[in-house]
């Protein structure tokens, strides 16, 4: 029975010669036992004598032992126990060990100085994000001794916040809270259609929403150290940089200097929000890591940037009420589904959001200082020689996010990064060029960028450390929304993607337009939200894309992302009954397809 | 040994009084001089761990809306005991280190100390009655 498609289920044996060259290694000094050998024993004494810490898997009480033995007979011609590496060099068994120690080759293998020295820790993370944290616990709950050190550097306009990461401080978190207090002002306008009489004028007050949301926040803060505290991680809010291979320095916000050595290292650094590089952007302009605890309200906005940080923004700072321009380089959403990201834009343009289109920023100049202040925006266009002035009360630039990569003393141990975006490159069990770093989140190259990748790389790349699992984390159909004001939730390819891989004729697109009961009485935007589903006919018309635009997209998305995971068909799909009402039983009973050219307009109920 | 020990105590007694001012109080006349926000560390040991009065420890944060309710409601009833007890405030933001050492986890939490030990502890919010009775356990006992 062939894996369902999607997974990247390898036979058992290249699995297990995996596990075999991740435990060689990830650890200083590998040693494969067996529980009741006399020269294992030997070998093991050895090295507590050199206060030298090693890791022996014991051959004889692991599920496919004998495999891994064999595995070893052909990786190094040795088909008995102990079999030692240092460092990732096969040494031998109980003889070779002892010889390579009386001549001293052993500790050259080991490092001269290291000798005497065991390392401080089991584990150190830099990063108390999504990614570290998980990490973290899931280590620490298998007995390692951990720590985590996070540290916020303050942004040009000295914000800065606590322990828990971009998606608790300055990301997720306060964005779907905002995006609420946005969708709670449409509700109010779609009450009266329902019957509720009320004679006050509804406004919004910026300061307060603010001050609800930090609060919450704060109480996250508290939770994680209390979480890290419960666990037995020793938590550091210090900058970390490597100084030398398995030591970092640890600077807190006073100065004061501090060094730790670890046997295993994982870098959880995240990223923060790219300037422009033009005169007046660090001064005047703010960003996402501003924008949440911003405490004045933000006025006349100008957002930069066509990413979904720019048009979620966008998006809610217009729902509050405000007058907001989008300024696009290009094409909106680079990455997503092009079909469904001008869907998104349009809804948005429909709804009180101005979009400038094809022009940069080339400068910011400040005309009054205030809370906000005025501020003049020249931009040039990106086709032609027109330019472009106008005044705003703030300008929030979203123009991409930036790794954390650069000042951590990765050269100095030969950690690689991609030295055009920052990030690092990591094979498929999040190990970096150097064996004992690990790289997790937001940070690696060519992965997804979303929270709940960062904490499942986190928590099984801890159990394949620690707790003997192979388990990768696996990176396809991972569902996501975008919260703009039409939510837009998908799992697995755009269709651009799909067509590319696949090729059109082998794809069937079923679509449909459909119109939420909810905004039937207020009579909202009919034949505006949209749901499509992308088959490939040559494998039983298994559905490969699933792209939704509506209300409440994400918690829509969340249930078909396990069911594309079990190899959901169209089949399977027509066969389900939905539920009514809902937006999401339109998935259950889609007929038109796109190569028809049939008309998917709603006309009745 | 024990004569010396004794010595020392009588010395030091008058130098420690709780009424050095020290510190920003608030609240009504009375409440200034029984309660007193926590400083630091040492602050901590000096005016709560030795105090030679009982001391109630409100353990609070900025961001905790229980915690804002709680805080004046307990001033006030420390206020009426006439000296008896006394109230330290703990910004758990500000002194992360001391809400750690006392276990701190949820807030508002509330300790009874006398003579340096925890005799009685509450988390989150009662009304005053249930204070009252709590801080009159404290004095009495």
């Amino acid at each position: 029975m062939p894996p369902p498609p999607g997974q990247t289920r390898l036979p058992d044996w290249d699995e297990l010669k995996l596990r075999v060259r991740t435990l060689i290694a990830s650890h200083r000094v590998m040693i494969f036992s067996k529980s009741y050998c006399p020269y294992c024993n030997k070998v093991k004494e050895l090295f507590s004598s050199l206060h030298v810490e090693y890791y022996a898997l014991e051959l004889d009480v692991t599920d496919d032992g004998s495999s891994i033995q064999q595995i070893l007979a052909e990786l190094t011609n040795q088909r008995t126990v102990p079999n030692v590496f240092v460092n990732g060099s096969h040494i031998g068994g109980c003889d070779a060990t002892f010889q390579a120690y009386k001549d001293g080759s052993l500790q050259k293998l080991l490092g001269d100085n290291q000798i005497t020295e065991p390392y401080e820790y089991d584990l150190i993370i830099i990063g108390g994000g999504s990614g570290g944290l998980a990490c973290s616990k899931e280590a620490a709950a298998l007995g390692k001794k951990v720590m985590v050190l996070d540290y916020v550097v303050p942004t040009p306009l000295g914000t800065s916040w606590g322990l828990g990461g971009t998606c608790v401080n300055v990301g997720c978190i306060p964005k779907k809270l905002m995006h609420q207090a946005a969708l709670l002002g449409q509700a109010l306008q779609d009450s009266r259609k329902y019957g509720w009489q009320y004679e006050e004028q509804v406004k919004h007050n910026w300061e307060t929403m603010v001050e609800a949301i930090q609060n919450y926040i704060g109480s996250l803060n508290w939770g994680y150290r209390v979480s890290l505290r419960e666990k037995s991680v020793t938590y550091l809010n210090s900058y970390g940089e490597f100084v030398e291979p398995h030591k970092i320095k640890a600077t807190n916000r006073k100065g004061q200097v501090t060094y730790h050595t670890a046997e295993t290292f994982v870098l959880a650094t995240g990223e923060r929000p790219r300037y422009l590089g033009i005169p007046g952007d660090k001064e005047f302009c703010i960003t996402s890591d501003d924008l949440f605890s911003l405490p004045y309200c933000p006025g006349k906005t100008l957002v930069v940037g066509a990413s979904y940080v720019a048009l979620e923004c966008a998006g809610f700072l217009a729902g509050l009420g405000l007058d907001v321009t989008v300024m696009v380089r290009s094409i909106l959403l680079r990455g997503f589904d092009q079909e469904m990201a001008e869907k998104v834009g349009a809804y948005m343009e429909t709804h009180g959001v101005k979009f400038i289109r094809k022009f940069v920023p080339v400068q910011v100049e400040q005309l009054e200082r205030g809370m906000p202040g005025r501020l003049k925006v020249t931009a040039q266009c990106t086709e032609g020689p027109e330019i472009l002035e106008e005044e705003y009360n703030t300008v929030l630039l979203a123009v991409g996010r930036d790794a954390c990569t650069r000042n951590i003393g990765l050269q100095t141990i030969g950690v690689k990064i991609n030295e055009k975006n920052g990030k690092v490159p990591v094979n498929d069990e999040e190990r970096t060029n150097v064996p004992y770093v690990y790289a997790i989140g937001d940070i690696l190259d060519g992965k997804l960028e979303l929270t709940p990748v960062a904490i499942q790389a986190g928590r099984l790349l801890a159990q394949r450390l620690y707790g003997g699992s192979s388990k990768k984390c696996d990176y396809i159909n991972v569902p996501t929304t975008v919260f703009t004001p039409l939510e837009y939730g998908s799992c697995g390819y755009p269709e651009e993607k799909a067509i590319s891989e696949y090729g059109e004729q082998n794809l069937e697109v079923y679509h449909t337009l459909f119109w939420p009961l909810e905004w039937t009485v207020p009579g909202r935007d009919n034949n505006t939200c949209y749901a499509k589903i992308i088959c490939n006919k040559q494998d039983n018309n298994r559905v490969i894309g699933l792209h939704v635009l509506g209300p409440n997209a994400g918690e829509v998305t969340q249930g078909f992302a396990a069911a594309i995971k079990c190899g959901l068909t169209k089949e399977l799909l027509d066969e389900t009954i939905g539920i009514h009402p809902t937006c999401a039983e339109v998935f259950t009973t889609m007929d038109i397809t796109k190569s028809s050219g049939q008309d998917i307009t709603q006309k009745g109920c | 040994m024990a004569q010396r020990l004794a010595l020392q105590r009588l010395l030091w007694l008058p130098t420690r009084g709780p009424l050095a001012s020290h510190g920003r109080a608030f609240g009504t006349s009375a409440g200034r001089r029984s309660t007193f926000n926590v400083q630091d560390g040492s602050d901590f040991q000096d005016r709560v761990v030795n105090s030679p009065k009982p001391v109630v420890v409100d353990f609070h944060a900025q961001w905790c809306g229980p915690c804002k309710i709680l805080g004046p409601r307990l001033e006030k009833l420390v206020a009426k005991q006439e000296g008896k007890v006394l109230m330290a405030k703990v910004d758990i933001d500000d002194h992360t280190d001391l809400a750690i050492e006392y276990e701190v986890s949820a807030v508002p939490t509330v300790l009874a100390m006398k003579n340096g030990d925890v005799v009685d502890k509450f988390v989150g919010i009662k009304d005053e009655d249930q204070l009252e009775a709590f801080l009159k356990k404290l004095i009495g006992a």
